[in-house]
């Protein structure tokens, strides 16, 4: 018997485990509130999600994930306050107060809300497979490619910033009313807005499971590995990184998209530096080669941050801080990486008779 | 727009281009150098910032004298960084990066915590907070200090790297460690040193930047990105920061007198993407920089 961490029946087991879990949720808790906040980290834990598969698997950091989720959320911020103008009031406040005296160009395709939803979704991604591509071809990666995304998440922070007739500017935008799809009102504290996020986190997941899993997801792990060698076998390495990262990049987009759902604001502070900076922190705590590891990683960070955030509101960032620096200098797998080796000295220790037989474990004294 | 509000804006690039410079230098010695990316930096500016206050505030010690002091305090902390994390990473690039991140929320929260988080302030000797009039354009006095300091300090750090026996070891040890190792260079402690300086320097900026705006605890973070972006542009060597930073100042100070700061500063970004796009390598690539 091999390390039980890396037996894939082992391991699709224990994703039912967890998303029977998270699917409990629900029916236990009554308070709509801690409901609204669970279903957060559910974002939360898609973003991780993305950065692993975009980091762990494809050795590609990327400290920009704040631009897809941040186009995203600005994209389904925009449908939904359009959702709430009617023929008599036609235009956002905001704008008004801008002396725009008709709608922009720009949220023209977001007063319906099926393109809206197809835009907020499809921009982002387009705009990863736009840049990944022109970055890759270019031979771009590693702490380079990093600091790249980190320019056009700044880029687009100040654009957006600045832009404030047509972005709110600092203040964001906070649609008036919950997010209506095909005549049924997503109220955010109910558990509908909870079961979305659930279908697509674990939708998002099960799918960046079979990608790692596949002869696709081989090739991306080889050039993590050795780009050049991946290379120097015909792969065109610039293509599947360009595809690892617009699916990472989509994926971030529809976390934007439920982030929205479920807080009905969005400002400049999703395309933050530290916030691109704390998904990162997520997958890095967790474990970035485990997607599993890197959803626990932002479940235990949000986590913490809010229970106890309060008690310690004063030294969170200094844990924080501290414990991702110790993560980083004797964990670089993270927390996952502990389970592997605790499951791999349970396999040692009790080889099977069967993996005797296969010859792969050492000569045993007899007992 | 008319020739003399372009001379302005040129002469504003100019001080535009030193700060943006200064708050590189340090970043500079430590990426070309080490390889190493300090996302640490801003935060040991706001070091800077805080000591030069500490200083002042506690012990009465004159503004000019803060400076090096500064210099001094934020290099034994980049000392004390390099032997306690960094060098234990030389060889992680992508981990140098996130563990850095680590330090700079503790350094962050950790002055938060000692100082509070509303603004202090540098006193600066009268004759700084006057203006000058150069005939068409006038300037605060300051920012021809940090001009003046900016441009002291790389003459020096030139001699230092160019005309030292010093100097030659981190030549040597950038362009190929193993081998200077083998010609009796003692590497880590090239690295050690490097660093020190790299974060003396960004003592100095912080000192500076301090009288330029308020010092708070979050006053490093809005330094970071574009001080990378300068040493990214120039290509991890002190003459393509130096051209870098004189380019980028200039762009930046010309675009924002036809629109305005920020969406220059847009602009800017956007443009770097571009320009690194096709030249990765930076404005002056250097014999067998790392990437």
């Amino acid at each position: 018997m091999g390390n039980l961490y890396h037996n894939k029946t082992a391991q699709w087991i224990a994703y039912g485990v967890f998303f029977a879990v998270l699917a409990i949720i629900p029916l236990t808790v009554d308070d709509s509130f801690l409901l609204n906040q669970f279903a957060t980290y559910g974002v939360y834990g898609m973003l991780a999600l993305s950065i692993s598969l975009c980091w762990g698997f494809g050795g590609i950091l990327n400290l920009g994930q704040g631009i897809a989720f941040g186009l995203g959320a600005y994209g389904m911020a925009m449908t939904m306050q359009m959702q709430s103008q009617t023929e008599s009031n036609p235009i956002p406040p905001f704008m008004l107060n801008n002396s725009l005296d008709h709608l922009p160009m720009l949220w023209q395709p977001f007063q319906s809300t099926g393109t809206g939803m197809v835009l907020a979704i499809a921009a982002p991604t387009l705009f990863c497979a736009v840049f990944g591509g022109i970055m890759f071809r270019a031979r771009v990666s590693g702490p380079f490619f990093a600091i790249m995304t980190l320019a056009m998440l700044s880029a687009f922070y100040t654009i957006i910033l600045d832009r404030q007739a047509y972005t709110g500017g600092v203040n964001g935008l906070t649609p008036p009313s919950a997010f209506q799809f095909a005549g049924v009102e997503i109220d955010p504290y109910s558990p509908t807005a909870y079961w979305v996020v659930f279908c697509f986190l674990m939708g998002a997941t099960v799918v960046a499971k079979l990608i790692t899993q596949s002869s696709f997801g081989l090739v991306t792990q080889a050039i993590r590995n050795d780009a050049e060698r991946v290379r120097f076998l015909g792969y065109s390495v610039a293509g599947y990184e360009t595809v690892i990262y617009t699916i990472s990049g989509l994926i971030a987009a529809i976390a934007g998209c439920c982030w929205v759902m479920l807080v009905q604001y969005v400002s400049p502070a999703q395309l933050d530096v530290s916030f691109s900076l704390s998904m990162v922190i997520w997958a890095a705590i967790g474990g970035r080669l485990s997607l599993l590891g890197s959803i626990f990683g932002a479940f235990l960070i949000q986590g913490a941050q809010s229970y106890l955030g309060d008690t310690f509101l004063a030294t969170w960032l200094l844990i924080l801080g501290g414990f991702f620096i110790l993560v980083v200098r004797f964990l670089p797998n993270g927390l996952a990486s502990l389970l592997e080796s605790g499951l791999g000295l349970l396999a040692t220790k009790r080889p099977s008779p069967a993996a005797q037989s296969n010859g792969d474990a050492k000569p045993m004294p007899a007992e | 727009m008319d020739v003399s509000s372009f001379l302005n804006a040129l002469i504003l690039g100019v001080s535009i281009a030193s700060i943006w410079l200064i708050a590189a230098l340090g970043l500079t010695i430590i990426y070309g150098a080490a390889g190493v990316i300090n996302m640490a930096h801003g935060e040991l500016i706001m070091l800077g910032a805080y000591s030069s206050y500490m200083l002042q505030f506690y012990l009465g010690v004159p503004y000019l004298l803060c400076i090096p002091a500064s210099f001094v305090i934020v290099a034994l902390v980049g000392l004390a960084l390099e032997r306690g994390l960094i060098r234990y990473l030389y060889h992680r690039p992508l981990d140098t990066l996130l563990a850095t991140y680590g330090v700079s929320l503790v350094l962050m929260q950790g002055v938060r915590l000692i100082f509070g988080s509303d603004p202090k302030y540098l006193a600066v000797p009268e004759i700084f907070s006057s203006n000058v009039s150069l005939g068409f354009a006038s300037i605060s006095t300051f920012r021809l200090v940090i001009l003046a300091v900016t441009a002291l300090l790389v003459f020096a750090l030139w001699l230092l790297f160019y005309k030292t026996r010093f100097g030659v070891q981190v030549r040597a040890v950038m362009q190929n460690k193993e081998m200077a190792a083998s010609f009796g260079i003692n590497a880590g402690r090239v690295y050690m040193l490097t660093f020190a300086l790299g974060a003396g320097l960004a003592g100095v900026a912080g000192s500076l930047f301090g009288v330029l705006a308020i010092v708070l605890p979050t006053m490093g973070a809005s330094y970071v990105v574009q001080a990378f972006l300068m040493v990214v542009v120039g290509g991890g060597s002190l003459a393509g920061s130096v051209a870098a930073s004189g380019v980028t100042g200039e762009l930046q100070s010309v675009f924002a007198s036809f629109t305005n700061d920020t969406f220059a500063r847009f602009i800017i970004f956007v443009l770097i993407v571009v320009f690194l796009r096709f030249r990765p390598q930076g404005l002056f690539a250097q014999a067998g920089a790392r990437r």
